[in-house]
């Protein structure tokens, strides 16, 4: 079996850097967090969504890190009310993107639960990662054919981004593209 | 000689004799009544011939148990909310949590290792603080319902075998399987999860042992949780990796210097297995239910 799918840690930095260098170009806030032994992109954003009652503001804080278990990057996220309360599992199931809902329905224990984040130790609701193979795969496999340099992070990103309300901008596709000839 | 499988069932059955006393500052109903067990003339101190007895009440703001050391902190601890919620005004009561001298309890960390991380130097029992207010958002998970335990137990399992077989044999096992080694742990019925568990624990005849080593090592010195990496049993010459070995490359500051006092103590299930004991042995005796090894760095006591 092909070991496409899986990207060791270094291919995983590489990807990151490439992908802060885009955001920095666009000023998107990323920013690269070398701790001792992993890295984590942490991204303040700020989103305005409707509740039944009135318009909330939720702050959502996003960090991308590496699982050498499952050796894929796996999104942690948590989110807060501007007074600074913490939103709820319960909410966090509740504000999905309606075409994910299904999805998230036939096991919403599998899929975004609150974990300790392993570098900071803080609660933080993660996307489980050990589905994530199973989207990738076809893409990284249909870039190959084409014979298109993509860059795993944005991809990934862009697939389970926007399950927890993060959406990358067009750009970050388009600068794949135009590194093409600098990728080695 | 003790054989391997006693090994296993030692660590299923381990116990922490534990105090739990609700926090002074939530009780708001009652007049103190002295509220005592079945044999009120047993005295506190004779907590080591207590062995059948797995409830003792002392008084309404306090309650004795026998903690699974394999077990997790809110999958065990119903009688002592149902007791302590008898106390308390209605309003008042909002999620349970537990704190140790001043640090809120990781329900998601198995007993064992919380007690031997913090609180193993000390004196038995171990006494834990109950609280039902000002839930400590920053520090710990919330546990809205046993489905959080199982969904956390189950994805560390399915961790542990994304290491050692890349999830083929957890992936290969039916919902029913997954169901009973969740039960198992839960209604304390070692056959029951060991009938399962066994197949997490085989590795193909041409191995020496898994593809890597599911474990965890904890120190309450440093500002990250704890080390995981990737680690192989056995070296490319085909020996078998140590629990030195690991400790080597991954914490080397674990290890005393040879000629040295010695600084710390590597601890595992209450114990100091000898560094020269292979990891491989150690995964697939002294792993917590889950399937990890969760190692304690911890001071060495002095006295």
């Amino acid at each position: 079996m092909e070991e496409d799918e899986f990207i060791g840690e270094k291919t995983f930095q590489r990807y990151c850097a490439e992908f802060i260098k885009h955001s920095q170009q666009i000023g998107d806030s990323w920013e690269w967090r070398p701790s001792k032994e992993a890295f984590e992109l942490p991204l303040d954003d700020c989103e305005v969504i409707e509740t039944a009652a009135a318009s909330e503001v939720i702050k959502y804080e996003y960090h991308v890190l590496y699982s050498c278990s499952y050796q894929v990057p796996v999104l942690y996220f948590r989110a807060s009310f501007l007074d600074g309360r913490p939103l709820t599992l319960k909410d966090i199931w509740e504000g999905v993107h309606e075409c994910y809902k299904m999805r998230l329905l036939q096991g919403p224990w599998d899929t975004i639960t609150q974990q300790e984040h392993p570098i900071l130790g803080q609660p933080f609701f993660v996307l489980h990662p050990c589905k994530t193979n199973e989207f990738m795969t076809p893409v990284l496999k249909n870039s190959q054919k084409i014979n298109k340099n993509v860059n795993y992070i944005t991809s990934w990103l862009s697939i389970v981004g926007p399950v927890v309300g993060l959406n990358l901008p067009l750009s970050y596709a388009k600068a794949t593209s135009q590194d093409e000839r600098n990728v080695p | 000689m003790t054989d391997d499988k006693d090994v296993l069932r030692d660590v299923w059955f381990g116990r922490i004799p534990t105090c739990f006393t609700l926090y002074q500052d939530e009780i708001t109903e009652r007049e103190a009544e002295p509220y005592y067990g079945k044999d009120s003339s047993v005295s506190f101190n004779v907590v080591s011939s207590l062995p059948s007895m797995m409830l003792y009440t002392l008084e309404w703001n306090r309650i004795l148990l026998l903690l699974p050391r394999v077990s997790y902190l809110t999958l065990v601890t119903d009688k002592v909310k149902k007791h302590f919620q008898k106390v308390m005004r209605q309003e008042d009561i909002s999620e349970i949590w537990f704190e140790y001298e001043g640090t809120p309890l990781k329900w998601h960390y198995p007993i064992g290792l919380l007690f031997d991380l913090l609180a193993s130097s000390s004196a038995l029992p171990w006494n834990i603080t109950v609280h039902f207010k000002s839930f400590p958002e920053k520090d710990l998970l919330h546990c809205p319902s046993k489905d959080a335990i199982e969904a956390h137990f189950m994805s560390c399992m399915k961790e542990a075998d994304a290491l050692k077989h890349k999830s083929q044999v957890i992936n290969e096992m039916q919902k029913k399987d997954h169901k009973q080694l969740w039960m198992g742990l839960q209604n304390d019925r070692f056959d029951q999860f060991w009938a399962i568990n066994r197949k997490l624990m085989e590795y193909p005849a041409e191995e020496n042992g898994f593809r890597y080593i599911p474990f965890r090592i904890y120190q309450t010195t440093t500002e990250r949780p704890f080390i995981q990496k990737l680690f192989r049993p056995v070296a490319a010459d085909g020996q078998l990796h140590t629990l030195g070995d690991l400790l080597k490359e991954v914490c080397p500051s674990a290890i005393d210097p040879e000629d040295g006092e010695k600084k710390n103590q590597v601890m595992i299930h209450g114990i100091e297995p000898m560094l020269e004991t292979p990891l491989q042995w150690l995964s697939e005796h002294l792993s917590y239910p889950d399937n990890f090894l969760h190692i304690s760095i911890i001071p060495q006591p002095t006295d």
